[in-house]
């Protein structure tokens, strides 16, 4: 699932190459004195087969804007009328808050959100709690945002579930003394139809690491998110690192990367469109590298119109692994 | 195409068949010493004031009415050769010259082709003498030609240590890179900072950054034109030197002696072998490794005074492997390089009439393997050319020199062709078409004097360029996406075809016996495009021939120009203004990878465009003396407009640089000292940077507004050279008398000392943001950082010539 040519890996390795040809490079802080824009608005909106649709409002800010938890709170737009129209009937999402609520609560509503408990008590998220539209395979999903004094719309189809075939675990074969450290593996069987998109997502819940940390969500590591272009109807082996959560202290993870054997992971295999897969996919790569010379870069390229972000149709596949 | 050379050799005879009384002298201008051709020596009738330059090959021939002559000729660093002759019939004559100093010395550098900058009709066209390039400073002590190059106005540099250049805002494709008349597709090793050129085994460059006469074509930029060694075929010698990085190591003598010699030489870099037992155990280099050689080899046969036969060849390759010592780690495998091979025939017709036959073979390809675990990924690209020419000198008369002929390229492409394998199963991946294509063009230019005052070279090319089958294209939908179905063409079968008038016409009129205006406008066309992942010059860019969406680039200039020489021609000057409109340029779409080129069209993931580009150019040159040199300033403006990129909005291109100062000096202190120092100061790069942020799944994603919207800070640096020449004598004791004497040393020795950076400036490479700590500890931080590749870095060459 990796791909192997993610431009960040291949900018630090050519970076690294130099440096040990030449002997030579420095880095050092600059100040960038960068234009302001008008802020705009991100949709990250899902509507899960199964599950009530989730969409999280916030508007763009500028690029040294302040990273603490507050600031990034700031960000969210409340009071947002948000509507999503299965093709039958519209509804419209609920704005939903969560201060207040106890920590177990809070780890509750992260696994029912996918949203880490850390920012889950500062913001607020719009989706429905009475069950009134829930997602189905086949099914188109318009969604429609005011919010700020603009408005915005994306159209996403939900795909059919496509199950791993097996799943497993493998040792990363380096250091013959080390037989622990490996990497997750399913085997796809693609659909024999052209469109079919895929995105990895995992959720380590058991470690006999002394230092392991829970994952409070479902973490898709970069490069994990691809199509069938090259693998229509083709049945194939996939395998995957471990993700880091952007919301977890990991400065201590030393088998980051890894599983190791005797971890229990939560597979999540998301089917979605081409052209929501193409999102994730240049949003990877828009994480990994930002503004260097050694990729052309290039802006996340979502289903928004009005806006910027992603509302994607997912069918998810769950498969739970003991690393053995 | 024989047709119209039977039509220019109609006109050209019916056009020299009145010269009842007029007799031609002809012949070669040679360095005694060695036995090489001196490429634009000039050859001087003192009589009528008038003189013309050897060309390539050394040749020259001037028609003149019966009578008695002195012909003088010159060449730098030469001493001057007069003869007098008495015209009563064609008369060969063949001149010797002798170098005016035996040991290595600093004169000029760079040195107009003719003797005076304001005689010809030339703009914008330099020569370098590269074995006088060891006297100036290099990055690492490695002599780089395209890198002196980027000193002179109107030339930019790709950016810290970088020998690609640019020329008049063209992109780094536009420019045609001749090795012996053999086109050279990527002229940098180790991602540009060195150029594939060998100086040792070079012997002459030319660039042409504006008024490209007719002859040369297929490029809508500039021309560089290297010339290599022919070999000495006087007696054996070598040349070589041991730097830092690198070491070389040149041969050359007769086969057959005062008829046929050759060269060969060869250069490897050593860092591989160097850093790799520091990096066996270093966990994320250990698998790293790096190394690039170049062998260059020539041979010349002189068969009679009529004909002679050249055959050269380069072979260079780059190897790249990146990883780290853990087997788990994804490993890379890069390799790419060049090949050139050139066989030439000269005849010479008669006194006025000379030929060369050229058939060449030109190959680049490119390799990127990459793997983890049973993951398997590679990416080839390549380009292959197969080409013959014919190109005739004619000099009529004296106020004449025409120049015709014709060239004939199959181009055999190969895009982008990815393939992936996980484990047993291999990825669907089509195996893209290779791309043929025919080129043809013939061309035919007149270089003369309408009077004395007024010069015009005017020209006119015809080109013409098909790409055949096989070749399956993709049928697309309205999104651009493959609909399964595909249209195929048979072998041969034309796929699309292009043709085009190119007319060049370029003039001088003089002022004064010291001053001239030129003038010139060229139309160009070019039939093949880079397209390019990345703002510096990888490998990975991959050669993009034109088909049924990619239309052939234009290039359109007007430049005029004043010259001026002074002081008795020890300095000259121009100021030169220029605009040059570009249609059909390409461009990557946004955000495409090199990836996604499969089971599609080769050009589905470009997107098409135009640019332009104007500017002044300031030129300062001193040519003798002690103290030798030049300074350069340019001031230019230069954009693209892509209705697919940046939301249809015009942008600076990469290689906007408003301003752009050089200064390159060479003094020699004595005949064993001299030294060399060269400073430039150039605009900022325009690059992209993200203007706001969001956050999706807690990531920070960048938002980009406008395309190459920020500058860079300015970049300037200063680079020193000293050069020491070991004693040319040696004292011999005689053992029976104790006599003591001078005896002249049978080899020749130099180090040079090299600061690249002097003052140690900090010139932006890129600049990146990076985020670092994390959001839970409430540590998050998001910072601009700018890297930069050298800081003041010393070197010392050993060089030897024997």
């Amino acid at each position: 699932m990796p791909s192997p040519t993610s431009t960040s890996l291949l900018r630090k390795l050519i970076l690294s190459a130099l440096v040990a040809i030449t002997l030579i490079s420095c880095e050092k802080e600059v100040v960038v004195d960068l234009p302001m824009t008008e802020a705009k608005l991100v949709v990250e909106g899902t509507i899960e087969k199964g599950l009530p649709p989730i969409v999280l409002l916030t508007r763009t800010q500028s690029y040294f804007a302040p990273t603490d938890l507050n600031s990034i709170a700031s960000i969210f737009v409340n009071g947002a009328q948000i509507t999503v129209n299965d093709g039958t009937s519209t509804v419209t999402l609920q704005e939903i808050g969560f201060t207040g609520l106890t920590q177990e609560q809070l780890a509750q509503a992260a696994e029912l959100t996918g949203i880490d408990p850390a920012l889950l008590q500062n913001i607020t998220v719009y989706s429905l709690l009475d069950g009134s539209m829930i997602g189905e395979s086949g099914r188109t999903y318009t969604l429609n945002v005011q919010g700020d004094g603009r408005s915005c719309s994306a159209v996403t189809t939900i795909p059919n579930v496509v199950p791993w075939d097996s799943t497993w675990w493998r040792l990363a074969e380096q250091n013959a003394d080390d037989d622990s450290s490996g990497y997750i593996w399913g085997r796809l069987s693609d659909p024999d139809t052209m469109g079919n998109g895929y995105r990895h997502y995992a959720r380590r819940i058991y470690s006999a690491d002394p230092d392991f940390i829970e994952d409070t969500r479902f973490i898709s590591p970069l490069g994990t998110t691809f199509d069938d272009k090259y693998l229509n109807g083709l049945t194939v082996d996939l395998f995957a690192v471990r993700g880091r959560s952007p919301f977890t202290d990991n400065s201590n993870d030393e088998t980051a990367g890894y599983f190791l054997r005797g971890d229990s992971v939560i597979m999540k295999l998301v089917s979605m469109g081409q052209r929501e897969a193409n999102f994730y996919t240049t949003y990877d790569n828009n994480v990994a590298s930002a503004g260097d010379l050694f990729s052309t870069p290039a802006n996340a390229r979502g289903n928004i119109t009005g806006g910027l972000g992603i509302w994607a149709g997912w069918a998810a596949y769950y498969d739970t692994l003991v690393c053995e | 195409m024989r047709f119209v050379l039977i039509v220019f050799f109609a006109i050209t005879l019916g056009a020299t068949s009145y010269a009842q009384d007029r007799f031609t002298v002809s012949g070669y201008v040679t360095d005694s010493s060695s036995g090489e051709a001196l490429i634009g020596a000039s050859v001087f009738i003192r009589e009528i004031g008038k003189g013309v330059p050897t060309n390539t090959y050394g040749f020259y021939s001037v028609t003149l009415p019966g009578g008695t002559y002195t012909f003088v000729t010159r060449y730098i660093g030469f001493q001057d050769a007069e003869r007098t002759v008495q015209l009563t019939a064609d008369t060969k004559l063949n001149l010797d010259l002798k170098p005016t100093v035996v040991q290595i010395k600093a004169v000029e550098v760079v040195k107009e082709k003719r003797k005076s900058n304001t005689e010809s009709t030339d703009m914008g066209r330099i020569d370098v003498d590269v074995q006088k390039l060891n006297t100036l400073p290099a990055l690492l002590g490695e002599v780089d030609i395209l890198k002196v190059i980027q000193f002179l106005p109107g030339v930019k540099s790709n950016g810290e240590g970088n020998s690609g250049f640019y020329v008049r805002g063209g992109g780094p494709d536009q420019n045609l890179i001749l090795l012996d008349e053999a086109t050279v597709y990527n002229a940098s090793h180790l991602f540009g900072f060195f150029s594939v050129f060998n100086a040792d085994a070079v012997k002459n460059l030319e660039l042409i950054k504006g008024g490209m006469p007719a002859n040369y074509g297929g490029r809508t930029s500039s021309v560089l034109d290297i010339t290599m060694k022919e070999g000495n075929d006087q007696g054996l010698h070598g040349q070589g030197g041991i730097g830092l990085i690198s070491s070389r190591l040149t041969l050359e003598g007769p086969l057959i002696k005062d008829r046929s010699s050759f060269v060969v030489s060869g250069r490897r870099t050593y860092v591989d072998v160097i850093t790799k037992p520091f990096l066996k155990n270093n966990a994320n280099f250990g698998g790293t490794n790096y190394y690039f050689y170049d062998l260059n080899a020539k041979a010349n046969y002189r068969i009679s005074d009529k004909d002679r036969l050249y055959l050269s060849g380069y072979f260079g390759r780059d190897v790249f492997d990146l990883g780290s010592s853990d087997p788990g780690d994804p490993q890379f495998r890069i390799p790419w390089g060049n090949a050139t091979v050139a066989g030439r025939w000269n005849h010479v017709f008669g006194p006025k009439l000379f030929m060369n036959t050229t058939a060449t073979f030109s190959d680049y390809q490119f390799e990127f393997n990459g793997g983890q675990s049973d993951f398997a990924f590679k990416l080839f690209s390549g380009i292959k050319d197969y080409g013959l020419k014919v190109d005739l000198s004619q000099y009529p008369s004296v106020r004449h020199s025409l120049k015709y002929g014709g060239q004939y390229i199959f181009h055999k492409y190969t895009p982008s062709t990815v393939s992936v394998e996980s484990g047993d199963t291999q990825f669907n991946i089509d195996e893209p078409s290779k791309l043929l294509a025919h080129e043809v063009a013939v061309y035919a230019l007149d270089e003369f004097d309408v009077s004395d005052r007024i010069r015009l070279n005017g020209g006119l090319r015809l080109t013409m360029f098909a790409q055949v089958g096989p070749f399956k294209e993709y049928v697309l939908d309205a999104q651009g996406e493959p609909t399964g179905e595909l249209i195929t063409y048979g072998g041969g079968k034309a796929v699309k075809s292009y043709a085009g008038l190119e007319p060049r016409l370029s003039m001088r009129y003089r002022l004064d016996e010291m001053s001239s205006l030129k003038a010139s406008v060229n139309r160009n066309l070019q039939y093949v495009h880079l397209a390019s992942f990345s703002s510096i010059a990888l490998p990975t860019d991959v050669w993009v021939p034109t088909g049924k969406n990619v239309k052939p680039q234009v290039g359109i200039q007007y430049a005029a120009g004043y010259f001026h020489d002074f002081k008795e021609r020890a300095y000259e000057g121009s100021v030169e203004v220029y605009y040059k409109d570009m249609q059909n340029l390409i461009e990557y779409k946004e955000g495409a990878q090199p990836q996604d080129n499969g089971n599609t069209n080769y050009d589905a993931n470009l997107v098409f465009g135009n640019g332009y580009s104007y500017g002044a150019e300031l030129f300062l040159k001193k040519r003798t003396g002690r103290l030798n040199g030049w300074v350069g300033y340019t001031w230019s403006k230069t954009m693209r407009k892509f209705p697919d990129l940046n939301q249809g909005r015009e942008f600076p291109s990469r290689w906007d640089r408003r301003h752009d100062l050089s200064v390159v000096a060479a003094y020699e202190l004595n005949k064993r000292w001299s030294f060399g120092a060269t400073f430039t100061y150039q605009t900022g790069q325009a690059v992209t940077l993200p203007v706001n942020r969001y956050w999706i799944e807690g990531r920070l994603v960048s938002e980009f507004t406008e395309r190459n919207g920020y500058r860079m800070a300015p970049y300037h640096r200063l680079d020193l050279a000293a050069t020491l020449i070991n004693k040319d004598m040696k004292k011999v004791v005689n053992k029976t008398t104790g006599e003591v004497t001078q005896v002249p040393r049978k080899y020749r020795s130099s180090w040079t000392f090299s600061i690249y950076n002097a003052y140690n400036r900090a010139n932006p490479y890129f600049i990146y943001f990076d985020n670092t700590g994390n959001l839970a500890t409430g540590d998050l931080q998001v910072v601009a950082k700018q890297v930069s590749l050298f800081s003041v870095l010393p070197s010392i060459t050993w060089n030897i010539k024997f």
